[in-house]
């Protein structure tokens, strides 16, 4: 009995001595973050008034003001809210969604900015439990202007509740903060050259999917993302799994995603109305105009997200991709997920927004093509 | 007696189903297929009393479809400008002279027209679950002709939902199920 509890000791002291000596090594770790990040010139960045795509009434000043206030602790400089709006007005900027080159030029002159932070609201809901759910990309203000990061956030406040419900978020500034927390996180980590994981969870790759295209590692490929041809009861549903394809396609380094803001323009400027999707003489303007090796586009059938504590998420598309040579269909897809998929015990694994899925099936997509 | 009963009775069970009436899948037999490259699937009929979901159906098929390897499928929105260019008035029933026309704008050999006869949720008694019907055929542009017809029904309240209920399967799949039947019924006969 004595043996065993000196040997329990022995044990407890050694686990110590091995905490502490890691403890010592994040310390070192995080000294070295430390300078490095000292020696990084910390870029100038100018904050979009944040779009809003969730279909309903949102915060959007509260909600660009307190991103403004992460962004200038932890990754840079931001243009002054009068210096920014002067421009805007000079320039009529009416579309805060996206950005084209001359603006992007105009911007840097004015503002001494390097890259503008595009922000969209996809969700917003104050009901308990509150959600959100945003994406952002940061832009060079170069001509023509380049997606230099792009990430997006999701969260309810009933996703880790924890014992006894402690982990429950109810105050939606509370979880508006944890969001945008998350999202410079990812554009901090972004700025010292960390990168993101590429892999998709198994329950959102596509139900199916045909493809006579490879893409190498050799060339980096030019892709333009439309957007999505909206069949869903959800506002703006076609731009949003647009925007999470830019998102999920520009972490490839053989694909190059053009800013979605150019290829708006491009389709205003040739008036192209997708009727049920792209015919050829509209992608023939855009493969001329904008040299993309790809389109990128789909359907929209339901993404649905729900209020209140009881419901699931749902989100179903197709995509198609047609190649820019022959301005034939190389890609097709097709991908449904709800929120409950693949839980069968207490609630684990399931999901509770529609961005978290449509974020997941863009990367399983992406992935594919990709690779 | 009664074991001579017992097997009447069974007899009588497993003859049951041939009184019923299949509709089997038309080919044309002096049409060579392998001739079709390119095919415009027009947008379907929809009969089922439900919203836009000929659309979802359409999508489902033109994605197995082309992926199939087979033929080339249209994409959609070329289809709806050649739909929109030579003014077809009813593009779920078009006419021999607008398929002719179509085919000549879209360069397809032949144009595959639908109907989506049932689709959603059935009820019987306290028992529910999902199905779907839904009818093709593929005319060659060319000639005109009906060279195949199909049809299949998925889905529908089973043994199963009315003992334990559950609803049946979910719409994707049975959708997938029935195209995936078509797709057979069109390669195979």
């Amino acid at each position: 009995m004595i043996c065993s509890t000196s040997f329990s000791w022995a044990r407890s002291l050694a686990l110590l001595a091995v905490f502490a000596l890691l403890g010592g090594c994040a310390a070192v770790s995080a000294s070295g973050r430390a300078i490095a990040e000292v020696d990084r010139p910390r870029p100038k960045i100018a904050v979009f008034p944040v779009q809003n795509l969730s279909g309903g009434v949102a915060p959007l000043e509260e909600i660009r003001a307190a991103l403004v206030g992460f962004l200038e602790a932890d990754c840079g400089e931001v243009v002054g809210e009068k210096e920014l709006q002067a421009v805007m007005a000079a320039e009529r900027v009416r579309n805060v969604g996206g950005i084209t080159g001359p603006l992007a030029m105009k911007m840097r002159e004015a503002t001494g900015a390097d890259s503008v932070l595009i922000t969209s609201l996809e969700l917003y809901n104050e009901q308990f439990p509150p959600k959100i759910a945003l994406l952002a990309r940061l832009v060079s203000l170069t001509d023509p202007p380049a997606i230099l990061w792009m990430d997006s956030v999701g969260l309810a406040g009933d996703e880790a509740p924890g014992i006894l419900g402690l982990g429950l978020i109810r105050q939606p500034d509370q979880l508006r903060d944890k969001a945008l927390r998350t999202l410079v996180g990812s554009l901090k980590a972004h700025l010292t050259g960390e990168k993101g994981s590429l892999e998709a969870a198994r329950k959102f790759q596509p139900k199916m999917a045909y493809g006579i295209v490879s893409l190498g590692a050799e060339k980096k490929y030019r892709i333009a993302v439309t957007p999505f041809f909206n069949f869903s009861d959800r506002k703006y549903a076609g731009e949003i799994m647009a925007l999470h394809f830019v998102d999920a396609l520009q972490k490839f380094d053989n694909i190059e995603v053009i800013e979605p803001g150019i290829v708006l323009e491009e389709m205003l400027r040739f008036r192209i109305i997708m009727e049920d999707g792209f015919s050829k003489p509209a992608a023939g303007n855009l493969f001329v105009t904008l040299e993309p090796d790809f389109i990128f586009s789909g359907k929209v059938f339901d993404y649905l997200d729900y209020t209140g504590e009881w419901g699931v998420p749902v989100v179903d598309f197709s995509t198609e991709m047609i190649d820019g040579k022959n301005r034939q269909v190389v890609w097709t897809s097709k991908s449904y997920n709800a929120g409950s998929d693949g839980v069968f015990f207490f609630d684990w694994g399931r999901v509770t927004t529609a961005r978290a899925m449509a974020a997941g099936m863009a990367q399983a997509i992406s992935g594919l093509i990709a690779q | 007696m009664r074991l001579v009963k017992i097997v009447l009775l069974v007899s009588l069970v497993v003859a049951l189903p041939a009184c019923s009436k299949m509709i089997t899948p038309y080919h044309d037999q002096n049409m060579d297929f392998s001739g079709i490259e390119t095919v415009a699937v027009l947008p379907f009929a929809n009969l089922s009393g439900q919203r836009n979901v000929e659309g979802r159906v359409r999508d489902v098929f033109m994605n197995m479809f082309i992926a199939t390897g087979g033929v080339y499928v249209l994409p959609a929105g070329e289809v709806a400008r050649g739909i929109s260019r030579i003014q077809i008035v009813e593009p779920t029933a078009p006419s021999v002279e607008e398929i002719q026309k179509l085919g000549e704008v879209l360069h397809a050999d032949a144009v595959i027209t639908g109907m989506l006869k049932e689709y959603g949720e059935v009820r019987s008694g306290t028992a529910a679950s999902n199905v779907i019907s839904l009818s093709l055929q593929m005319i060659e542009v060319k000639s005109g002709k009906v060279i195949w017809t199909g049809n299949s029904t998925k889905g529908g309240i089973s043994v199963k939902d009315r003992l334990l209920g559950g609803g049946g399967q979910p719409m994707n799949q049975i959708t997938e199920e029935a195209v995936s039947d078509l797709l057979h019924q069109l390669f195979l006969g």
